[in-house]
């Protein structure tokens, strides 16, 4: 049995360079034990007296491994997941690819591939959902405008949609904080900042009134789908969105205020 | 920024949210340039839906009006001129401010912008241009534009609109002139249909300038046409609507045709019925639009399953077309091609993409479907793999319909938090 410590999340670096070895040494699955820095239960189950190696890096590794490229994207995205099994399952299925079927992907009935497609999935909504749901506040930095977030995410998904708010927000200089992890965006460069202290998120924005005005009034309270909007958006998201707060009212008047259209219009004034 | 742009924002929200279409279509990709000062992109797909309100629908473009003063009179319109509805007009400023404002905080994909009519067609077209172009040449805005084009303004303005929108739209409304005669009277369905078949002819000359010319045009509104039709309001049945609607995507090659039940408007007219139309028979028209669009289906054939010319409102009209053609069911999923695996009830176009993969490699079984989630009590009657077959009395069964109706119709005012 041999040990390999990923010390960074998401990981999905260190996983490569890891499983890379691994492969060279000819270790099975089974052989191995997948550490990672947010489970350090798992020493319970390693005795203590075993080595613990860690990843070389990738540069360090000469061994290419022709893997298809629907795999790597598939890990790109399971390997976010926070799910403590993610490494195994992706080196699972890295070594099912190359020692029994390389066209495994295929098996949409097979339990592996099943499961890291519905971890990969988990996270590539997550993702979305970081795209959608997060709101910047304008703030001042050293004189310049600067718009900083807060969000939660369920997984390490924020690595995903770095690229995304780059693009789009290119002249704008911004910071995303997570509880993980920071990015801070100053037009030219990002840089990534671990554990951030969250108190620099500004506590209002003059444009969210008006935000909230819009909110409200874009709702149609004759055609209330409560249903439908947290199928979408459901509840664990609410405590970061300031619209939410107005969710619960606009809900309560909902039906009266139908019922008053309703009643205006068959008094036939 | 001040309290009186907030009461401003409000009135003209609220005015233009009897717009169904929400979307920010796919109109390809689009990002600032390198060193220029811009902002905003397009992804590539669909847009991303930011918030969603307690009416289930999506919140993805600012959409407002710039004004609601109008001097038409339809009749189901809130801003008509005989409504008593308060009215407000946004600046060409102002839009463009709140929209740049929104968009740099993540709020939105980008701006929906239509118009009640002042002055002239054209004075209003100009003005929503001009708030279009300044976003794109002053503030180097590469997010999503609609722009709800004005009839009868003139083609010129239509034109430059173009330019600078990613998606054009004009609503039809109500499907036929009569509809139009007693509810929109200064609506003409003729003068519509000329407006679509223009804009149809720009994009199309656009859009292949390189292949025919080697010289390739700017963008025109790359994202296509859509529009908007009105259900329940007129007496149009559902033949009518889904016709109109096939030739609409048939003639004009619109992206969508959004469907809007009729709902209670404060200062309504006394002309519209009282009773908002049922969302089950938006829901419905959406699903049969689908078929339609994505699963081979023709309109004929989807009329098989409705009651005369409305329809089934109990059951969806995939399953209402597979009910009244049993003799082609169970459908063999391992064999089976891809048009009539379309047509199963409870299996969408993925899952049919799964199955032809999984096919070439083995064949499905029973406990295969499990895995792939499928909605079995659902597809029971009309399937077979290799090792299932459904007794011949489950699809003759009378009871087949009743079982397989949906068992509650989404209710008017429904759901608490």
């Amino acid at each position: 049995m041999k040990t390999i410590s990923i010390t960074t999340v998401p990981g999905f670096d260190e996983w490569r360079a890891a499983a890379r070895v691994a492969l060279a040494e000819n270790l099975h699955p089974s052989q191995l034990l997948w550490r990672m820095p947010d489970c350090p239960q798992s020493d319970l189950f390693t005795g203590g007296d075993q080595p613990i190696v860690r990843p070389p890096t990738a540069s360090a590794i000469r061994q290419q491994v022709k893997v298809p490229p629907a795999f790597m994207s598939l890990c790109e995205a399971a390997l976010c997941h926070r799910d403590s099994g993610r490494f195994e399952i992706c080196y699972r299925i890295l070594w099912r690819l190359l020692h029994e079927n390389r066209e495994l992907l295929n098996h949409k009935t097979d339990s592996d591939v099943i499961k890291a497609t519905a971890l990969a999935k988990a996270v590539r909504r997550d993702a979305y959902k970081i795209s959608a749901f997060l709101r910047f506040r304008k703030t001042e930095c050293r004189g310049q405008e600067h718009f900083v977030a807060w969000y939660e995410p369920e997984h390490y998904s924020l690595e995903l949609k770095l690229d995304f708010f780059k693009t789009r927000f290119k002249n704008m200089c911004w910071s995303i904080l997570t509880p993980y992890r920071a990015a801070h965006w100053n037009t030219e460069v990002l840089r990534l900042e671990d554990n951030p202290e969250p108190l620099i998120y500004p506590e209002q924005d003059e444009v969210e009134s008006y935000w909230l005005s819009y909110y409200e009034n874009t709702f149609n309270p004759a055609r209330l789908k409560v249903k439908a909007m947290q199928s979408q958006m459901p509840k664990k998201y609410w405590h970061n969105l300031p619209e939410a707060r107005l969710i619960k009212g606009l809900i309560r008047d909902a039906e009266p205020r139908a019922r008053a259209m309703l009643d205006k219009a068959e008094g036939g004034d | 920024m001040s309290d009186k742009m907030i009461a401003k924002l409000a009135v003209l929200s609220d005015a233009a949210k009897y717009d169904a279409s929400c979307a920010s279509g796919t109109a390809g990709k689009r990002q600032a340039k390198k060193g220029d000062k811009g902002i905003g992109s397009l992804t590539g797909g669909t847009g991303i839906c930011h918030s969603f309100t307690p009416d289930g629908r999506c919140i993805s473009l600012l959409k407002i009006l710039m004004t609601n003063y109008c001097i038409y009179d339809c009749h189901y319109c809130i801003n008509r001129i005989s409504s008593d509805v308060k009215r407000a007009r946004f600046s060409v400023q102002e839009v463009v401010d709140l929209t740049i404002n929104f968009y740099k905080r993540n709020y939105i994909e980008g701006l929906f912008l239509s118009s009640g009519i002042i002055q002239s067609p054209d004075y209003t077209m100009e003005s929503m241009v001009r708030i279009a172009k300044a976003l794109r040449l002053e503030h180097g805005f590469r997010g999503y534009i609609h722009l709800k084009t004005i009839p009868n303004a003139a083609v010129e303005l239509q034109n430059e609109a173009g330019l600078y929108a990613d998606r054009l739209s004009i609503n039809v409304e109500l499907p036929t002139q009569a509809g139009l005669n007693k509810y929109a009277p200064e609506k003409d369905l003729l003068a519509i249909d000329d407006a679509m078949a223009s804009m149809k002819e720009k994009i199309d000359e656009h859009k292949n300038s390189a292949t025919y010319t080697g010289k390739r045009l700017p963008r025109f509104s790359p994202g296509g046409q859509s529009t908007q039709m009105i259900i329940g309001a007129d007496g149009s049945n559902d033949k009518t609507i889904l016709t109109s609607s096939v030739n609409l995507y048939d003639q004009h090659k619109l992206r969508r045709v959004y469907y809007s039940a009729f709902s209670p408007i404060d200062h309504a007219s006394q002309l519209l019925p009282l009773k908002p139309a049922p969302l089950i028979r938006e829901h419905r028209l959406y699903q049969a639009d689908w078929l339609l669009r994505f699963y081979d289906f023709k309109l004929d054939e989807i009329l098989q399953g409705a009651n005369g010319d409305m329809l089934d409102m109990e059951h969806d009209p995939k399953l209402a077309w597979a009910l009244s053609n049993r003799q082609l069911f169970p459908v063999d999923l391992n064999r089976a091609d891809q048009h009539l695996l379309l047509r199963v009830p409870g299996i969408g176009a993925r899952t049919v993409q799964k199955i032809l993969t999984i096919r070439r490699h083995g064949q499905l079984r029973w406990a295969d479907l499990a895995k792939l989630r499928l909605p079995l009590q659902k597809i029971k009657p009309f399937i077979s793999v290799v090792d299932y077959s459904p007794s011949a009395k489950l699809l003759e069964t009378d009871q087949l319909s009743a079982r397989m109706a949906e068992p509650s119709q989404m209710e008017l005012f429904g759901g608490v938090v």
